[in-house]
């Protein structure tokens, strides 16, 4: 059976993974920050997007991905970044600017980069779409069956960068997976004001590629999509596209007033928490009890705890290197 | 009371995981609104006025009313949408409640399934625009208003000839019914309703089904293409497995396999037969939805409680014979023109 409990639980520990990451990035970002809220000031300079309630998408996709699979992401990437595997000591340094970072400190939040786990991402929407599309070009040339996944958002699937690279790998039958994380918003703009066609599934097929919608709070439905769709590009059948619905908890970026929710939505989105749901899932086959999942939180809490220790006690780049690392 | 028609538009049908494990049909939202627009002018040209609609989050109807630009006055039923199946139930109910004499419905065998839990004895126009589509019809929208018309305006003959009631198959635990499917049972040897379709053959245990035709996809072919189908109008239940003969059957859009039967019963209204593989999910009308635990003893029985359906086609011909398109005035009497 794909859907089997050592996979499930893997799962669910990933969820717990990120959600505790995110949440205790977000206490620390306003350490020394307030009351006037200065963006220089403290451990965590600079702006801030947390993943928070997002996991689902994150985790069901790069459930089914090797090391060796590329993979780029956004302005929000430690989602990706934790599902994809890539070291929590070295993710927490690089948002801390230490040089112990993943970029040498010299990157930041939005940056983060792992050459070998094939992992990048950056701040310019839809930027990262083609850049997939290169990498599954060059799998493809290569006779690799690698797969390229292209995390985005609603917003970005209005880029032009979003058309011409699904056309493209649609065109040469590239094995890149399209990731379409709809939040409902592109920072303040809600998708009804910026979207002609509403499900961004349905863009699939202007290319010619299957597009699936999934229920992206629920973890299992998103891997069991993710898998087909990861499974298809390997085997050489070309690109596809997976719209999961999902919700951000904290807003567009830490400080965001969030002004433009409507009443009521965020806490309806919270009844439908996935690691709520996915805990649910498994306790009822059996194959979670409530101390499982209260042992996991710590094992989580400790792991980030540890990044954490790491991240504040590593120096920060010398003055003298600023021109290093940052040419090609 | 005025004659008033609801239409329940699914947003979500069409988008899910068949269309990356089978050659699903893409029924892009537009197209609905294409479909709605064309049932609204139908309805107008017959002289509905009011059409009940429920609200989604894409706001198919809405659009529809907007480009179609006709006289008709929609009322939105009084509900948030949750962008579940919840809405079509809720809608069905409040539709039902507020006394519509006919429901046109946009979706797949999901949808309908939904809207039968609610629709109580009001006759559905089912138009397929969902994957497998065994229980509405390919139907262009045109002729579903029409129909629909028809039997809100309660044109002679119309409600005797072309409304049949529906079977179903209710799913009993503990002499409970819990739910049921329009069309298809199937036991799938999976745990979690995760993304709901069924793909996988391997994975198919059980078949039950409220009617055997041919002529449908999904799991509901399986027993239409076998030679010497009775003819009383039974239901079926398939155990499948290895040992079986194989019987070829277009199990999803673009698959056609050998599903290996191993034993069938027929199956008479009012008949129930135990779940033999535990632990398991229900999938209801091609979609997973009850999970079975380990050592859960679930029976599914054929039931006559189905929603009452409108046969399209028949009911153009009743609402035609009775001058409906001739007169605009098909109620009693029946006086035929001289054409």
């Amino acid at each position: 059976m794909a859907l089997s409990q050592e996979a499930l639980l893997d799962l669910y520990r990933m969820l717990v993974r990120i959600r505790t990451f995110e949440e205790r990035v977000g206490e620390m970002y306003y350490e020394e920050k307030l009351p006037a809220f200065d963006i220089a000031a403290g451990p965590i300079p600079g702006e801030m997007h947390l993943y928070s309630g997002q996991e689902a998408v994150a985790a069901g996709v790069c459930a089914h991905l090797r090391p060796d699979d590329p993979v780029t992401s956004t302005h929000r990437p430690h989602g990706h970044l934790i599902a994809k595997g890539v070291d929590l000591k070295k993710i927490m340094a690089e948002i801390f600017g230490k040089k112990t970072g993943l970029c040498q400190g010299k990157g930041g939040h939005m940056h983060l980069f792992d050459p070998d786990l094939h992992f990048g991402c950056g701040g310019i929407i839809g930027g990262g779409i083609p850049h997939a599309v290169g990498a599954a070009l060059a799998i493809k040339k290569r006779g690799q069956d690698r797969v390229a996944v292209s995390f985005f958002g609603d917003g970005a699937a209005n880029i032009g960068a979003f058309h011409e690279s699904v056309n493209l790998a649609a065109l040469w039958k590239l094995p890149v997976v399209f990731v379409v994380e709809d939040n409902l918003y592109a920072i303040s703009v809600p998708k009804a004001a910026s979207t002609a066609v509403r499900s961004n599934a349905e863009r699939g097929a202007a290319y010619g590629i299957p597009g699936v919608q999934v229920d992206g709070q629920d973890a299992v439905a998103v891997y069991e999509a993710a898998k087909e769709a990861v499974d298809r590009a390997r085997r050489g059948e070309g690109p596809s596209l997976i719209e999961g619905l999902c919700y951000r908890y904290r807003g567009h970026f830490e400080g965001d007033a969030e002004g433009y929710l409507k009443e009521g939505e965020k806490a309806s989105w919270k009844e439908k928490d996935p690691i709520t749901i996915l805990g649910n899932q498994l306790k009822e086959q059996g194959w979670l009890t409530d101390s499982d999942a209260e042992a996991i939180q710590a094992e989580m809490t400790s792991l980030v705890g540890e990044a954490e220790t790491f991240a504040r006690e590593s120096a920060y780049p010398a003055p003298e290197e600023a021109l290093e690392h940052v040419f090609a | 009371m005025t004659a008033s028609v609801g239409i329940i538009a699914n947003p979500a049908s069409g988008k899910d995981i068949r269309r990356l494990v089978a050659q699903g049909s893409v029924f892009d939202n537009n197209e609905k609104i294409n479909i709605v627009q064309r049932v609204m002018r139908a309805l107008e040209a017959l002289g509905i006025r009011q059409v009940l609609a429920m609200p989604d989050a894409f706001n198919l109807i809405a659009q529809a009313q907007e480009k179609a630009g006709v006289g008709l006055h929609v009322d939105w039923l009084d509900m948030r949408p949750t962008n579940t199946t919840r809405d079509s139930i809720e809608a069905a109910q409040l539709m039902a409640t507020a006394g519509v004499d006919c429901i046109v419905t946009l979706g797949g065998d999901g949808t309908n399934r939904a809207v039968a839990k609610g629709c109580g004895y009001v006759p559905l126009v089912p138009i397929s625009t969902g994957t497998n589509n065994a229980f509405p019809e390919m139907i262009e929208g045109t002729l579903a208003g029409l129909a629909a018309a028809a039997v809100a305006l309660k044109v002679d003959g119309v409600r005797q000839t072309a409304i049949r009631l529906a079977r179903r198959l209710d799913i009993v635990r503990d002499g409970e019914v819990i739910d049921f499917a329009l069309v298809d049972v199937v036991v799938y040897d999976e745990l979690f309703v995760a993304s709901r379709a069924i793909w996988d053959i391997d994975k198919i245990q059980t078949v039950v089904l409220s009617q055997v035709v041919p002529g449908t996809i999904g799991a509901s072919a399986i027993a239409g293409y076998l030679p010497n189908i009775p003819n009383n109008k039974q239901g079926v239940w398939l155990e499948i497995g290895p040992q079986g003969q194989p019987v070829l059957a277009p199990i999803a859009p673009g698959v056609v396999a050998p599903i290996p039967i191993e034993a069938l019963h027929w199956l008479a209204v009012g008949e129930q037969r135990t779940v033999m593989h535990a632990p398991a999910v229900l999938a209801l009308d091609g979609e997973r939805e009850v999970p079975i635990k380990s050592g859960e003893l679930i029976q599914v029985r054929l039931s006559q409680n189905g929603p009452h359906v409108v046969n399209v086609r028949a009911a153009l011909q009743a609402a035609g014979q009775a001058g409906l398109f001739v007169s605009l005035n098909g109620k009693g009497g029946g006086q035929k023109p001289d054409l």
